[in-house]
């Protein structure tokens, strides 16, 4: 417990991770705010006006129209008979805020936000330690090895936990707001506000995520910079350069490997995605993501890198030698696995039974 | 080999082999050493013989190839967690987070070893930092970073203290404090093992030294019988008259002493009683005016063992240590 008592207290003294997590209370703020300032109740006055600009409109085509008719000229060529119900007023209402349709769009955005700011703040957390040497000094205290950084990732965990059920709360809170002073919390049943709460929870699982994916990353590099140059060749390679591949490759539904589809399916439950390169004069039908599919692929890559490093092979090299010397064998493993993964869906090892 | 039950800390035949792109380097090959309870105890060796990673093998910080090694009459590395609350070290140069204040260091430090935090403020004073506690570790010089290494590894109160280099960076008055500070605590009972370049420094505080190069012991014992074991017994003589310097080396190598003359003195090596020299010499009326045995010092008999004499106009390789086959 006193090693939790330490680490609890060092990650709230850590500079940086108080100055990420302000930010990112910033942007929040921030967002919160534009969103505010921009919308509005909508009000009998509001809904009278709209109606009385759509039926302005709707007189000022149909005028436009007749004109037409009676005179024509090459600009009223095709101009077709405007109805009635391409005016309505629901078009020119002022911007609102419906917490039934928009707040989902709001929680993503807090958990993508929260993931980044996760990552930093997890390969921060234990990179920093290492670069500074303060771990080596730490490890004269508490020789085992494991349990020092299983109590670092058990406490970040915790923190992380803790900061996105506040803000998750908070932000929720805002949005209520300003649901209520800028728009409408109509239609919030007890099914809505349970599909909310579970959006949520998905969200927070992907901050967690995150955060042990940058401590894990800057475990192996003992520096953040790994972790961050990682994420950076993830972004760079991983997405724009796959991206290029796989259309140059004219590959059937492109986005299945790319890594925002998946954390968008995983947010929004599914994601539905076309096939650009579909035989021509042939609708293909569209391909969906699922939040499963996405979150099994997530949990099939870890359970394989766990694999991949408890399990002897022949050939491989020693796990002492292996832990600190074979970055880049990891990082080529975990791309190959991801993408075998992908393309077997079957999780399992090829022939042989190692991937190295 | 029988465990002493005075020894603090006992290690033999300990091995340890790097992975080296030249090939592999073995930095510690069979290398013993036995510390006594109560010691200040040296540990001597030039850079690249082993010092470091013995004392990081012994702190479980890697992990040897072979050998034993015992630590307050446990066995490393199994009992290390164990122990570890008994041995405060500083290993290498001080390492901190520098964005933290000394006490906010001291403090988490004491979290994770579970001890009070009254004694964070006991071992900042006793390093003279109290006045620098609340500052951030990044402003502190490398002294001040080698006071505060000092103070982390003291507030375990411990049994052993390892400290590598804690005089590194120090002014002369943190070199002569920290003197004071060995002494003081090997009054109290505690054993301290001390790794350091400063051989004057270690012939003054030091009980017993050991001596390594190239991952092997060549020299360990008490500080006075290394050096007479390396004394070459050469008594300077210089007489009265400078013109009257080669008749007394006649005189000495005509009763069987070995003589070198110099400009200014003879170097008599081979005699049991320096007083024979005067009394020779007086019986041919020449009168000596300096008889004095020369004693070596710790600095010559390191540099002798371990073979890292300069010879001028020779650049000196860090590997290009003496190869001793028996201690």
């Amino acid at each position: 417990m006193s090693l939790v008592r330490a680490e609890r207290r060092r990650f709230i003294k850590r500079r940086m991770i108080v100055w990420t997590l302000v930010i990112f209370v910033g942007l929040l703020t921030t967002i919160g705010s534009i969103v505010f300032f921009t919308t509005e109740k909508v009000t009998p006055a509001a809904r009278a006006a709209a109606q009385a600009q759509a039926d302005r409109e709707y007189q000022r085509v149909m005028d436009e129209y007749q004109r037409c008719q009676e005179s024509p000229t090459e600009r009223c060529q095709g101009m077709p008979e405007p109805q009635r119900e391409w005016f309505q007023a629901e078009y020119f209402m002022p911007p609102t805020f419906n917490f039934r349709n928009d707040a989902d769009d709001f929680i993503i955005a807090w958990a993508i936000l929260l993931a980044m700011f996760s990552f930093i703040i997890g390969a921060s957390f234990v990179g920093a330690e290492w670069r500074s040497g303060a771990m080596m000094n730490l490890l004269t205290w508490r020789p085992k090895r494991m349990q020092v950084l299983g109590t670092k990732l058990s406490v970040l965990l915790g923190w992380l936990t803790v900061v996105g059920a506040v803000t998750f709360g908070l932000w929720t809170a805002a949005l209520v707001g300003i649901a209520s002073a800028h728009g409408t919390m109509e239609r919030m049943t007890n099914g809505a506000w349970q599909s909310y709460g579970l959006t949520g929870l998905r969200g927070l699982a992907m901050i967690l995520a995150f955060g042990a994916l940058g401590f894990g990353l800057a475990s192996i590099g003992r520096h953040i910079g790994l972790a961050l140059g990682v994420a950076l060749g993830v972004i760079i390679l991983g997405q724009f350069g796959l991206t290029l591949v796989l259309r140059m490759a004219e590959v059937h539904y492109p986005e299945q490997y790319l890594i925002p589809y998946h954390m968008q399916a995983w947010m929004e439950k599914r994601v539905e995605i076309g096939d650009p390169f579909a035989a021509p004069g042939i609708e293909a039908p569209t391909k969906i993501i699922s939040f499963g599919e996405s979150g099994s692929i997530g949990l099939g890559v870890v359970a394989w890198y766990w694999r991949w490093r408890s399990t002897p092979c022949a050939g491989a090299i020693s796990p002492p030698r292996r832990s600190r010397h074979s970055l880049g064998r990891v990082a080529a493993a975990c791309a190959a696995a991801t993408v075998g993964l992908w393309l077997t869906r079957s999780g399992r090892p090829p022939a042989g039974g190692c991937w190295r | 080999m029988v465990p002493d039950m005075t020894s603090v800390l006992e290690i033999n035949g300990l091995r340890k082999t790097y992975r080296a792109r030249g090939g592999p380097r073995r930095a510690l090959d069979g290398f013993d050493m036995q510390v006594e309870a109560g010691q200040v105890h040296g540990f001597l060796g030039p850079n690249g013989s082993g010092k470091t990673t013995t004392l990081r093998t012994l702190l479980g910080l890697i992990r040897a190839d072979g050998g034993r090694m015992r630590v307050l009459g446990q066995e490393l590395p199994k009992a290390l967690p164990k122990v570890v609350g008994q041995v405060g070290a500083i290993v290498e140069s001080p390492q901190f987070f520098g964005s933290f204040t000394a006490r906010d260091t001291l403090s988490l430090l004491c979290d994770a070893g579970n001890l009070p935090q009254a004694r964070v403020g006991w071992a900042l004073e006793l390093v003279g930092l109290s006045e620098r506690s609340k500052d951030r570790v990044k402003t502190f010089s490398l002294g001040m970073k080698q006071r505060l290494a000092v103070a982390s590894a003291l507030l375990k109160q411990p049994r052993l203290l390892i400290l590598d280099e804690p005089a590194n960076g120090l002014d002369p008055g943190g070199i002569r404090e920290m003197r004071e500070m060995m002494a003081r605590l090997s009054a109290s009972g505690m054993t301290v093992v001390l790794s350091s370049h400063i051989l004057s420094e270690i012939q003054i505080i030091c009980d017993n030294v050991t001596i390594i190069s190239l991952g092997k012991r060549v020299a360990a014992g008490p500080v006075s019988e290394v050096l007479a074991a390396h004394s070459t017994g050469q008594v300077k003589v210089a007489v009265e008259a400078v013109t009257d310097l080669p008749t007394a080396a006649n005189v000495l190598a005509n009763a069987g002493i070995s003589v070198q003359q110099d400009a200014d003195h003879l170097m008599v090596s081979g005699v049991d009683k320096p007083a024979s020299i005067s009394r020779l010499l007086a019986e041919r009326q020449i009168y000596v005016s300096e008889l004095t045995p020369v004693s070596a010092d710790l600095e010559s008999v390191f540099l002798e063992l371990t073979g890292t004499m300069p010879v001028p106009g020779q650049h000196r390789s860090v590997d290009d240590s003496v190869k001793v086959t028996q201690a």
